[in-house]
């Protein structure tokens, strides 16, 4: 048992923090909100510093650090609100086609690590978000497949080059790499709870070659439970940084605030509250760090990591409410930083998961697990 | 970042486990049974202390200079959790707390003796700091402890005195500064033994357990008695404190009984035919006691390993301690929901699942919340140290 970082590790964040210190002041981060863009400038940074490419394999131009590395770098986005779409590039897509791609697939990964493309993946149906059963269809045609559905929530869906898509055929499952300017397919934007660009993406048969397949069959449910597992933990690890910051802004803030002659702080029914964020925060840095390092040793996750979404969905709205609560009028005004935090804790909250679902999720294995002894 | 046992400290734990199910023999179970005994005392349960002191488990964390074996943080904390899931009343309290404090302050006779009976098992202490008027605010106790030639005079009373009944010393916070500008500059500490005939105690029964009152009438100690420096027994209040806190919320205990509803609920069919656990609510009831477990079980994991890394932040054991003692109230509650209404059936009665243990927990469940410093004030030092808010007042 340890729970020290490497002093790779520590370099990483030591790096992460400084890049993105220089880049999320209130002034610096206005010019995002709610217009659906990331910081092109920031990323090319994040590209320059190799940040981009840590857990991208060296053959690729990458530094080959893990998993756990990459949410550490994650968890400071969530703490800086740094508009930059680290989870949908590095981890929902660049993570699976790392380890199941092609290699010509993969021959786009140079191109990610340096901050000159964007790569997603598209998880969600209007009511599903389980990319195992998708109501979306591939048909084996002359040379390819054709693809009809609807995928949405799509991050950077119009950004991005390829995005990785699961469709059902008579074969299984297959999970394959979509261009979105074939032919047939129909974009259009969502306006998101945080803000981030999201895609709605209608597909009249779309025909994709055999080169874009990445896996079918119950390789393509491994690959997708993959990539699944990964976004799941990482949005724990962006939540950690993000409630971190909410508890913080909060303690620093009622500590100045004044009323009835007295730093508000000083009320314990504040100080209360405050602390119970604490002790939220707390108990969601545990239980990502659980499901996180084990899915670095690619170790059995499954329970862990939907234990740690349900902490993610439960101290998200609740730090941010506590937040939002304590600080008064103040929290949700726009010149005031805390909003941002708030509307990313709900879109987080909601994203692959929330907590009554994964919790029934969560139960229905145990009693297979008890069922079976 | 390794969140896993080691294969030595795998072991270590089974090795733990097999051992006490020679502790908690079915005499001991049986002698359980008896209010009086619940929390030890009795002839099987001195008999089990005697055997694991022979045995060498209660040195187990000590220094090798007392026939320890010098077990990290980690070991000593999987020590705890399988002794405390085993339902066996172990003496935490003097073993791991004032007996160290024993073993640095007091006199190399009082080594030789109640240092040494507490490691081979024969000695167990009971802490007498609450009074009537002194409980959160624990440094306004009033139990008055005066110099004279003899040693020490003691005049005052106790209340909550845990397992004085059957304990051999009674470990003292008394008075001995009544004109200490900050009252808790004028606290001393002293071990009294029980047969000393100032002592007198009565039984307290809670709903839970047999608690005592303890009066202390012109008791007259001898000086070799008096431990750690006059007037600043307060340190040694708070350091035990602090120790106590983390063993409060072992994930041990909370584990099994998990493990043992939801065996219960799988192998037990409900009216419709099909096992209690294929009910949705049951599941979701399941499932939130194991997403509050793994958090409990890696909380007292890391905190073991800061303690051992020497980078434990005072806010921390606090965290634990409110989320533990809270969390357990709550994991009773959605066990005991998942048992329905024959989960208030007693241990003794026809009827009885699970020997009745969640409708004893349930009964000391609340203890904890305010008992060990009480969460309000550990929501405060959360506060102060951990968010650096100002403090109120
Ligand atoms: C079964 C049992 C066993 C015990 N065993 C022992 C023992 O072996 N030895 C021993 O010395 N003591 C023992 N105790 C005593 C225990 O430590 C005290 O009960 C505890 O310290 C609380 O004191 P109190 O009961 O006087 O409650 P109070 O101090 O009166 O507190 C009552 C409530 O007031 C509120 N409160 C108090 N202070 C504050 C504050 N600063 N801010 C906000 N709210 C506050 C809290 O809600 C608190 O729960 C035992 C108690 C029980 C019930």
């Amino acid at each position: 048992m340890d729970f020290k970082l490497s002093a790779e590790q520590q370099d990483v964040q030591k790096l992460a923090i400084q890049i993105f210190a220089d880049q999320t002041d209130n002034e610096h981060l206005r010019q995002f909100d709610n217009n659906s863009r990331y910081d092109t400038k920031l990323w090319s940074d994040l590209g320059e510093t190799g940040i981009l490419g840590i857990s991208i394999d060296p053959v690729q131009g990458g530094m080959g650090f893990g998993f756990e590395t990459l949410c550490l770098v994650i968890e400071e986005a969530g703490r800086s609100m740094a508009p930059a779409p680290l989870i949908p590039v590095l981890v929902s897509a660049a993570l699976p086609l790392q380890k199941f791609g092609t290699e010509q697939q993969q021959s786009i990964l140079g191109r990610v690590a340096t901050g000159d493309c964007l790569i997603s993946t598209a998880f969600a149906e209007p009511l599903n978000d389980d990319p195992l059963t998708p109501s979306t269809t591939a048909e084996r045609v002359a040379g390819g497949w054709q693809l009809s559905g609807l995928k949405h929530c799509v991050p950077y869906g119009a950004q991005a080059e390829k995005i990785l898509v699961s469709a059902q055929s008579s074969e299984g499952l297959v999970a394959l790499w979509l261009s979105p300017d074939n032919e047939g397919i129909e974009l259009t934007d969502q306006q998101s709870t945080s803000g981030e660009a999201q895609s709605h993406m209608t597909l009249t048969n779309v025909l994709v070659n055999d080169a874009d397949i990445m896996a079918i069959g119950s390789d393509a449910e491994t690959a997708m439970t993959y990539a699944l597992q990964r976004t799941q933990a990482a949005l724990c690890a962006f939540s950690v940084g993000m409630t971190d910051k909410m508890v913080r802004l909060t303690a620093g803030y009622t500590a100045e605030r004044e009323q009835f002659d007295v730093k508000i702080a000083t009320f314990q029914a504040v100080a209360h509250r405050a602390a119970d964020a604490y002790i939220d925060v707390e108990c969601l840095r545990l239980a990502t760090s659980e499901a996180v390092s084990l899915l670095d040793q690619e170790k059995p996750a499954d329970d862990s990591v939907k234990i740690a979404k349900i902490w993610c969905g439960d101290v998200t709205h609740r730090t941010s409410q506590a937040s939002q609560h304590l600080h008064g009028g103040i929290g949700v005004d726009r010149d005031y930083p805390l909003f941002r935090y708030s509307l990313w804790s709900k879109q987080v909250e909601l994203t692959l998961g929330g907590s009554a679902q994964l919790l029934s999720e969560l139960g229905e294995s145990i009693a297979e697990t008890f069922l079976n002894r | 970042m390794d969140i896993t046992l080691t294969p030595e400290q795998q072991a270590l734990q089974l090795e733990i486990r097999e051992y006490m199910k020679s502790i908690m023999s079915s005499a001991m179970i049986e002698e359980m049974k008896d209010p009086e005994y619940y929390e030890g005392g009795g002839p099987e349960y001195r008999k089990g202390l005697r055997k694991m002191g022979q045995d060498g488990w209660i040195a187990l964390s000590w220094p090798k200079e007392y026939g320890g074996r010098e077990a990290t943080a980690i070991e000593q904390y999987i020590f705890t959790e399988e002794v405390m899931r085993s339902g066996f009343p172990y003496p935490f309290l003097t073993t791991e707390a004032i007996g160290p404090i024993l073993a640095e302050y007091g006199s190399d006779e009082i080594r030789e003796t109640v240092v040494k009976g507490i490691l081979q098992g024969e000695v167990v202490i009971a802490i007498g700091y609450s009074e009537p008027g002194a409980g959160t605010d624990l440094a306004a106790l009033k139990t008055k402890a005066e110099k004279n030639d003899n040693g020490w005079l003691i005049n005052g009373q106790k209340i909550w005195t845990s397992l004085a009944n059957f304990s051999d010393y009674i470990w003292l916070a008394a008075r001995t500064d009544s004109d200490a500008v900050k009252k808790h500059k004028g606290l001393s500490m002293f071990l009294v033994p029980k047969d000393n005939p100032g002592f007198s105690h009565t039984p307290i029964w809670t709903l839970g357990v047999r608690t005592n009152a303890t009066y202390f009438e012109d008791l007259q100690l001898d000086d070799k008695y008096q431990i750690g420096e006059v007037n600043k027994g307060w340190r040694l209040i708070t350091g035990q404190l602090n120790r106590e806190r983390l063993s409060l919320v072992n994930h041990g205990p909370i584990q099994i009984l998990y493990e043992d509803v939801a065996t219960w609920a799988a192998e037990t069919q409900g009216k419709d035919g099909q096992p209690i656990i294929s009910k949705p609510w049951v599941q979701t009831n399941l499932a939130k006691v194991k997403t509050g477990l793994e958090v409990l079980r890696v909380m007292n994991w890391k905190q073991a390993w800061a303690i051992e890394e020497n980078r434990l932040g005072m806010e921390q054991a606090s965290v634990a301690k409110v989320y533990g003692t809270e969390y357990f109230v709550e994991v009773y509650r959605l066990l005991m929901e998942v048992l329905g209404q024959d989960a208030t059936i007693g241990g003794d009665s026809p009827g009885a699942l699970l020997q009745g243990r969640l409708e004893h927990r349930y009964r000391v469940g609340s203890i904890l919340t305010f008992g060990g410093g009480c969460n309000e004030v550990q929501r405060d030092i959360i506060s102060a140290a951990g968010l650096w808010m100002p403090r109120a007042r």
